[in-house]
Order: C-alpha cells, then structure tokens, then sequence
C-alpha cells in the first residue's frame, strides 16, 4: 500500500523530489514554506521581498534537490540558500550598511508582559538583526556570515554578541513563564 | 540565564516558526513558478534539439554526397542513394529557406569547422533527447 505524502520523511520526499516528483517537493514547500519566510522576515525582510525570496529558495532547492546530503534537517538546507539569496539582494541593493548600522529601534511594545521573538528582535539594529538571524536561524557559522557580508570576523562577533544581549534581556522570562511563550507550530 | 542557556535557547525560539494564514497560496505560487521553469527549459532544449537536427542533417547530406563520388560512383545503388539525397536535400533547403536559415554557408567552411558544428548539433540533440526523457521518467 502506498503511504501518503505527509507519513513520508523529509529526507524521503527529498530524495524523491530529486528525481522529479513535484506532489513530493510540493508537500516539503507545504511543511517548511511557513519557516523560511519567518526566518527572512526576522533577518529583516519586508513581507513580499521575504516571499520572493523563499519562492526562489524553494525553486533553487528543487533543482538542487539532489544536492541534499541529509546532513542536516530539509528546513535548515533550504533557510541557509534563502539566506544566501537575501544576502545577495540586500548587497545588490546596497541597503546594507556593513559599519555604521542603523539607529537602534525603539524598543517593542509588549501586551500583557510577554514578549515573542519577532517583537524582539525588532529591538536590535539591522546589521545585529541580520547577523542574529543567520547565525542562530539559518545556522550559518561567524567565517561564514563574515565571508558572505564581507565583513571582519570580529565585527560579526560583535554584532552577533550585542544582538543576543539585547534579546536576552527582552526575552528574559516573567515568573514562571517560559522563553517567547507566543502561539508557533514546529 | 547565563550565555550558556541562552543560545540554545534563542534557537530553539528560531526554529519555532509562526504558521503563515496564506500557505497555500505560498505553496501554489512555488508550484507555478515551477512549472513556468520547466517549460521554458522544454521549449529551449527543444528548439535548441530542433535547429541541432536541422543542420546535422543537413551537413550528413552533404558530407555524404562528397564523399560518394569516390567511393560508390560507378555504384547503381550508390546512384539511387544519391539521387535520393539529393531530392532530400533540396527538400530541406527548402525547409531552411522558410524557415530564413538559407543563408547558413556551411558550403564555405572548412572541414574541421564542419565537423566540429556537425559534432556540436549532434550532442544537443542527444541532450535534448536526455533531458526530455529524464522529465519523462
């Protein structure tokens, strides 16, 4: 009996995908789709700029499918290209500015003392945005992000270590209230 | 909570991703551009299959009729050979004149040129018979 799409594994379904099977790679873009345009969002994506970009991620991915060595999960695979890809548009458009940044945000307002992760992160600047997000969402390594932003590796750190600083301390629990209690499906 | 728990922590929080309302256009809209790929790749590979076949004919034709002179002239079956090339070829160049590639004066170029263009039609053909029988698969 065949087993429908949804029983399959992600590595099954990319390896099937490889092959050519849409319905398959369909099902992967209706699992993860939701993921990568959260973690472009969060790296500091417009809404519709973060669409195009996980589109052309998901398309990328799915002729490179056979690329993918299960070394890590599917989701990872696919956020580290679309990251890649936001990379290159930003650099494109020049909208990255490598030492200076941007003014701090003002700090998020927050209902009912709970504070999500995207509320957070909007408290950071656009250069530790990016850099916390691709670190600790797209799993890219500080020589990596470094290499990729054509920045020094200490600058990296840097905005890498000020960025976490300041989410701790927006995320910092309430009594007895667990890390970015806001409603997230996995 | 030291920096120790915190990182794991964060990401745990960035592996955690909101559900987005419109999904399903999401995934339609990946589907549609899809399929809008594959067919570009479709028509290009075939066009490009097309116009290599075209002219490695053409060129097999001619080659072909050269080369008879010397070795099945004299030949009755190599007459009826040529002869039937020749209405073939004067059919494809026909063919080519409709389709504006008369100018196309392979005539003119060197043996080697010929080969290597002959060659070259060749392996386009082979890989858009591949390619088109892998999406078949």
């Amino acid at each position: 009996m065949t087993r429908s799409l949804v029983d399959r594994h992600d590595v099954e379904l990319a390896a099937l995908a490889a092959a050519g099977g849409r319905r398959e790679f369909g099902e992967l873009v209706r699992r993860h789709g939701s993921a990568v345009r959260g973690l472009l969002r969060r790296m500091g994506a417009q809404p519709s700029l973060a669409d195009d970009i996980a589109q052309d991620a998901f398309i990328q991915a799915f002729e490179r499918c056979a690329e993918f060595r299960a070394e890590g999960t599917f989701a990872a695979w696919v956020k580290r290209i679309a990251a890649r890809l936001y990379i290159k548009r930003v650099a494109r458009e020049a909208r990255y500015v490598a030492e200076v940044g941007n003014e701090e945000a003002a700090p998020a307002t927050d209902h009912a003392g709970i504070v999500d992760l995207d509320e957070a992160l909007k408290a950071l600047s656009e250069p530790e945005r990016l850099c916390v997000s691709l670190c600790h969402g797209a799993g890219m390594a500080h020589p990596e992000i470094a290499t990729a932003l054509n920045l020094p590796l200490g600058t990296v750190k840097s905005h890498v270590k000020r960025g976490l600083d300041k989410l701790r301390a927006r995320l910092r629990p309430q009594a007895g209230q667990p890390l970015g209690s806001a409603q997230h499906v996995g | 909570m030291s920096a120790d728990e915190f990182d794991p922590e964060i990401e745990r929080l960035f592996a955690r991703s909101p559900q987005m309302p419109d999904s399903a256009l999401f995934l339609a809209q990946v589907e549609q551009k899809l399929q809008k790929g594959s067919q570009v790749r479709f028509l290009a590979l075939s066009l490009a299959g097309v116009i290599g076949g075209v002219v490695a004919v053409r060129e097999t034709l001619s080659v072909s009729l050269t080369a008879g002179d010397g070795i099945v002239a004299g030949n009755a079956l190599g007459q009826g050979i040529r002869s039937a090339s020749l209405s073939i070829q004067g059919l494809i160049q026909s063919g080519l004149d409709e389709l504006g590639l008369a100018s196309l004066e392979l005539g003119s170029m060197g043996g080697m040129q010929l080969f290597w263009i002959a060659a070259g039609a060749l392996i386009a053909v082979a890989a858009a018979g591949v390619m088109r029988l892998t999406q078949d698969l």
